[in-house]
């Protein structure tokens, strides 16, 4: 399988709507969640190889969002990129501890968002190639 | 000089009537005392009573006529007039002739006086009779109180008229009489010179006498004032220790503010009205030694009352040193200041709130301007780059043109939430080592199409060879875009804006500019512009503003990264903003670590890195991670992790200058190891930790061994990424 799939967790129609279209022009596969209970749900069917997340959520934080992700076996190992509104001051080093690979403040530049996408996609062959030598 | 006088009245001695002599005679002024006298202590002195008794011993055995005057030569009292020398009338003033009181037939005497008190020196003359007068005046440190004069007689010389009834009584000769009264001699003057001396002392030993228990009464009615108004006051306690801490005097401030009686509390230790914690760790011992060392001691604190009530006092201690003995102390003050504590805590609570008020708000507004702002930033962008299709090229102009006004509300909404962290000091900067000629040609790309909107032309003027900077490149950015954006928005249609970057007269700085040839800044208005939502009057006029923060951000920016800004301005020729960042140098990144006790020590190492496996990975999250564990491997505010070395991507080698020796080494490659194999339980990233250990030269100044390392260092460095390189490649 050749598309890599990403699920994007942000409750902005609208956001969802460009970002989405521009992920698709890229080569991906693309699948949404809007809200934080429902995130968590969506991932575990969708299994995505990478995980765009927003930290403002309907019925739940971001970070929350994150921490449990990080804690399910079947999900802990995809990487997620934050991608939020809030100050990067304090936001980011949350989010990073809580395991995001980047953060994000939107509007993002979109030559280093993706990047990062790109490179958190190539990031896991290299790894698992590394771990297989 | 033969000083006696013919014992003959000689008719032409009495005239003409001028000073015939005048000697001056010593007197002991005591120029060091000085005190104001008030009148009432003048007259005390001047006392004639108390005189009579010196005056009138000291004229008989002398045999002249005596008299004191005031200041101001007003005769207080006739002592003794043997002769009628004088027509000495009490109060009288020394006028000169007619009812002068010590003018007869001259008005010699009572110029002596007035010489006297003027001069402050004893005055000698002689008159027509060839009588001698002296004047001594009486001086009470360098105040004049009066004088003293003390005239010749001749003793038993006959009033001419009443020797004429006795001869006639007598039935001699007139001339029989004039005999007898030739052989009467008038005092020598030569006694009545010497005894001016004795006339001074004599004064002086009196007024002494009697200053000294004036002078003590004055005192002692002093104290009582002071009593009474040390004891008056109320808002502040006022009272005496002695060295140890007790209390020897208590005032009536200190009775009400702290609820002890003067009976209760002297001889009492101070430090039963401190709190017991403070009493436990020795605060009042603490003050009195601060006292003594300092010679006074400040303090605001907690303070407890009688009754245990607990207020917040404002403390001054002084030390009384001045007096040997018992009188060795401490002298405190002390204001209860519990309400302005309160009030200016809450002043300060509601200035916090306030502040934090304003944080949540500006933070809530710009996180809920973001979210459309990335909604439209994604359908500009995608449109754009051509997701939804071909686009006409006017179209693509007028989308990117969009997208340029989306960056600046982008950055608007950044600014408001600058502003708030100014004042909560929470505006960060980090920085590391940057080039500004990359920085200002990054940024000058990015301005391009905003200036080409107004037709301004940006040129960039930098210097060639120019070393790196230690600033924060995205906050260098924010400052030469806020500058561009000001030039812009004040520049005429068609103007020229340049960007420029030379070394400054400081060596350890570069300065950047940003000029152009808009309407310009007053003088006045120089200063101001850098002030919060400032915007000079007439500029709002002249283009559609912002929001007035650009140049109070960039002030704290350029600040904050150790640099200044200021502008340059002339009204209709456009001005020149310039601000200096520091110049990177190995040297002052080190100087902690470069001091002269660890060089001669031998104790400074260059630690090496070497991170093989970060290829291919995703480095640019990788490498702040790294740059972390190293970070707390090390010896934090000793030791420093060098920022990367080279701007080869990606970064392979980490360097350390630490203060360390091989042993020291070895923990420090052992952590470093434990930290990655933590982060890295694969251990695919296999650091390998190498050490050299740098050696200065004996002898040399700190500089020049400073500069000796720090070129050692640098040629290590850039052996080993040469090294990389070439493994890299072959």
């Amino acid at each position: 399988m050749d598309e890599k799939k990403i699920l994007i967790i942000d409750d902005d129609p609208h956001l969802l709507m460009g970002l989405t279209a521009r992920l698709k022009a890229n080569g991906y596969r693309v699948v949404s969640a809007t809200d934080a209970i429902s995130a968590i749900a969506v991932a575990l069917k969708e299994t995505p190889d990478l995980v765009i997340l927003d930290l403002g959520l309907p019925a739940g934080d971001g970070l929350l969002v994150l921490a449990r992700i990080k804690g399910l076996a079947a999900l802990a190992g995809t990487p997620v990129i934050v991608l939020s509104a809030r100050d990067p001051s304090g936001s980011e080093k949350r989010a990073l501890d809580a395991g995001a690979i980047a953060f994000f403040q939107k509007p993002p530049d979109n030559h280093e968002f993706l990047g990062a996408i790109r490179q958190a996609l190539g990031e896991t062959i290299a790894l698992s190639s590394f771990l297989k030598t | 000089m033969n000083s006696d006088v013919p014992g003959r009245v000689d008719a032409s001695e009495y005239c003409p009537p001028a000073i015939q002599s005048a000697t001056f005679i010593s007197s002991q002024g005591d120029e060091s005392s000085s005190i104001e006298l008030s009148p009432k202590l003048r007259a005390d002195l001047l006392d004639l009573d108390a005189w009579g008794e010196i005056l009138t011993t000291y004229s008989r055995s002398m045999r002249v006529a005596v008299a004191l005057t005031d200041s101001q030569g007003r005769l207080l009292g006739e002592c003794h007039n043997p002769q009628p020398v004088w027509k000495l009338v009490n109060g009288a003033a020394p006028v000169g002739g007619a009812g002068c009181p010590f003018c007869i037939t001259t008005h010699l005497p009572c110029t002596a006086v007035v010489a006297a008190l003027q001069g402050g020196e004893a005055v000698m003359v002689r008159d027509q009779a060839g009588l001698t007068h002296v004047a001594v005046p009486l001086l009470l440190g360098k105040q004049r109180l009066g004088a003293i004069i003390a005239g010749q007689v001749f003793d038993r010389y006959p009033e001419p008229l009443s020797m004429r009834r006795v001869a006639k009584e007598s039935g001699v000769s007139a001339q029989q009489l004039w005999e007898v009264a030739r052989r009467q001699v008038p005092i020598s003057r030569t006694i009545l010179l010497a005894s001016g001396d004795l006339l001074c002392t004599l004064g002086q030993a009196f007024l002494l006498q009697r200053y000294g228990t004036i002078i003590e009464a004055e005192l002692g009615r002093t104290n009582r004032r002071y009593r009474l108004l040390v004891d008056g006051v109320r808002d502040y306690a006022l009272f005496t220790m002695d060295l140890d801490g007790r209390v020897t005097s208590w005032n009536g401030g200190a009775e009400s503010m702290f609820g002890y009686v003067v009976a209760e509390i002297v001889g009492q230790n101070f430090s039963c009205i401190f709190t017991p914690e403070d009493i436990a760790s020795h605060v009042p011992e603490k003050q009195l030694h601060q006292a003594l060392q300092g010679g006074r001691a400040e303090d605001e604190g907690w303070r407890v009352r009688r009754n245990q009530q607990h207020f917040w006092a404002n403390v001054n201690i002084t030390p009384l040193l001045e007096d040997a003995g018992p009188d060795r102390g401490f002298a405190i003050i002390m204001q209860d200041v519990t309400e302005r504590r309160r009030v200016a805590m809450v002043l300060e609570e509601t200035r916090q709130e306030r502040v934090r008020m304003q944080e949540t708000f500006l933070s809530h507004v710009s996180h809920e301007l973001r979210t459309p702002l990335t909604a439209i930033h994604f359908f500009m962008t995608n449109v754009l780059d051509g997701v939804t299709g071909d686009l006409t090229p006017q179209q693509h102009e007028h989308l990117s043109l969009a997208l340029d006004n989306v960056k600046q509300l982008k950055d608007m909404v950044r600014d408001l939430l600058d502003i708030t962290r100014v004042e909560t000091l929470k505006l960060t900067v980090e920085p590391e080592q940057a080039s500004a000629a990359k920085l200002v040609a990054e940024v000058l790309s990015t301005c391009r199409t905003n200036a080409a909107l107004k037709n301004i032309t940006l040129r960039s003027d930098v210097a060639p060879g120019l070393p790196f900077v230690w600033a924060d490149p995205s906050r260098v950015r924010q400052i030469i875009i806020n500058l561009i954006d000001n030039g812009i928005k004040f520049s005429p249609e068609r103007g020229t804006l340049t960007v420029g970057i030379r070394r400054a007269e400081d060596v350890g700085f570069l300065r950047l500019w940003v000029s152009d040839a808009g309407c310009g800044i007053s003088p006045g208005n120089r200063e101001i512009i850098f002030d919060r939502l400032a915007q000079v009057r007439s500029s709002v006029e002249v283009s559609r503003s912002g929001l007035g923060l650009g140049l109070f951000i960039s002030r704290e920016l350029v600040s904050r990264q150790g640099g200044r800004i200021w502008v340059e301005s002339k009204l209709g020729h456009g001005s020149t903003f310039y601000f200096t960042l520091p110049v990177f140098s190995l040297a002052k990144l080190c100087a902690r670590v470069l001091t002269p006790q660890n060089l001669d020590g031998g104790s400074v190492s260059l630690i090496t890195v070497d991170v093989a496996a970060i290829e291919g990975s995703d480095q640019a999250n990788i490498v702040p991670k790294i740059r972390k564990i190293l970070g707390g491997c090390i010896h934090s505010g000793q030791d420093v992790l060098l920022p990367a070395m080279s701007d080869v991507e990606p970064v392979r080698t980490f360097f350390i200058v630490a203060c360390t020796d091989l042993s020291g080494f070895n923990a420090i490659a052992k952590r470093i190891g434990r930290g990655f194999q933590n982060f890295d339980s694969a251990s695919t990233l296999e650091p390998v930790i190498c050490s050299t250990t740098l050696v200065v030269g004996a002898g040399g100044s700190r500089e020049e061994k400073i500069i000796e390392v720090t070129a050692r260092i640098d040629q290590l460095i850039q052996a080993h990424l040469l090294n990389e390189e070439r493994d890299s490649n072959g």
